[in-house]
């Protein structure tokens, strides 16, 4: 009697477990990185210069403020460093200098990312700069200086 | 009624046995028992399988999710900007050392007019109309092996000074005009 007779009628059935290994994995990349970006970028209209001389994303580490805005108005709603939020005025920014002196502590190299709306008046943006400048001074790191890094669109069209 | 194969293998061990009692053939060696055990296993018995489609469907669809909600930051780029040193100014300056008047370019947003912004150049300069223009007389006035009769080297200081209520784009404009005439100093002052 032959072999195929005695183990019955053929069964064919993918392995599927390398499939379902890379499955999880792109799971796990995605719930990573939309954390982070929701982290790190709150949704605003970032300016978009015209001719931009900008650069990409270096492979620096980097701490991001988030000027988060109030609709339409030019007005802010607080800075956002992490996952903290700060509020504008003299308290909320002392706070965030200290958060940021903490940083630069850790990581003398650190440069910060500055995000803003474009419509977002001048005098909530330049107490960040100043936040980040004062946090700098406070750390007795050599290299220790503000790094600011300015968060625009570039134009598709735009010439590199 | 017993299945031949089972009839067959039982009987192929039991003559084995007793070949090897009767000493007439060579003792079954261990690969052969093995090829045994296992051909009986496929042959016969329930195997356990875990059902795996649901969860397939359930991944699949969690993955899909991440894929459509996750929105990478596509496009953003950066001006790096050095700011000033807080340390340096508290430090006593050499009364030698001659200062650099800093070009200073104002910078304000208005509702009215062609234009949405106004910008004026501190000194006895043309004053620039639009982005456009405050980049040509920048590059014109720079220092360099293109340009004659500059005035400013490419490090000399740039100061962008808007107004309490300029938006944050006109100034980048301002700046970004001045990195575009390959300006190296230029910084934020505090608003007017």
């Amino acid at each position: 009697m032959s072999a195929v007779y005695k183990r019955g009628n053929a069964v064919l059935s993918a392995n599927l477990t390398p499939m379902i290994d890379v499955t999880f994995l792109l799971i796990v990349f995605f719930v990573l990185v939309s954390q982070i970006v929701e982290v790190e970028s709150v949704e605003m209209e970032l300016p978009q210069p015209t001719d931009p001389l900008t650069e990409k994303f270096g492979d620096e580490q980097r701490a991001v403020i988030n000027i988060v805005p109030r609709r339409e108005t030019g007005q802010i709603e607080g800075y956002r460093l992490g996952t903290r939020t700060y509020p504008p005025g003299p308290e909320g920014l002392e706070a965030l200098t200290q958060q940021l002196a903490a940083l630069l502590e850790a990581n003398p190299a650190l440069s910060v990312n500055l995000r803003a709306d474009r419509n977002t008046h001048y005098e909530f943006v330049e107490p960040a700069l100043q936040a980040v400048a004062n946090a700098a001074a406070r750390v007795t790191g050599a290299e220790a200086r503000g790094k600011v890094n300015l968060v625009v669109i570039r134009d598709e069209g735009a010439p590199p | 009624m017993t299945p031949p194969g089972r009839t067959r293998d039982s009987g192929a061990e039991s003559g084995s046995v007793s070949g090897s009692l009767s000493g007439g053939g060579a003792p079954e060696s261990a690969a052969t028992a093995r090829v045994r055990r296992d051909r009986r296993r496929r042959t016969g018995g329930p195997v356990m399988q875990l059902n795996l489609t649901a969860m397939i469907d359930v991944v699949f669809l969690l993955l899909v999710y991440f894929m459509v909600a996750t929105e990478f930051k596509v496009g953003e780029e950066v001006y790096r900007m050095d700011l000033p040193d807080r340390r340096q100014a508290r430090q006593e300056r050499d009364p030698f050392d001659l200062d650099e008047e800093p070009l200073r370019i104002s910078v304000a947003s208005n509702s009215f007019g062609p234009r949405p912004y106004r910008l004026s150049i501190d000194g006895p300069y043309p004053q620039p109309e639009d982005f456009d223009a405050l980049y040509e007389f920048l590059r014109q006035r720079q220092i360099n092996e293109l340009t004659s009769g500059g005035l400013f080297a490419a490090d000399h200081p740039v100061i962008i000074q808007p107004t309490r209520t300029t938006s944050w784009e006109h100034a980048i404009e301002a700046f970004n005009a001045a990195a575009r005439a390959r300006y190296t100093n230029v910084i934020f002052a505090q608003p007017q």
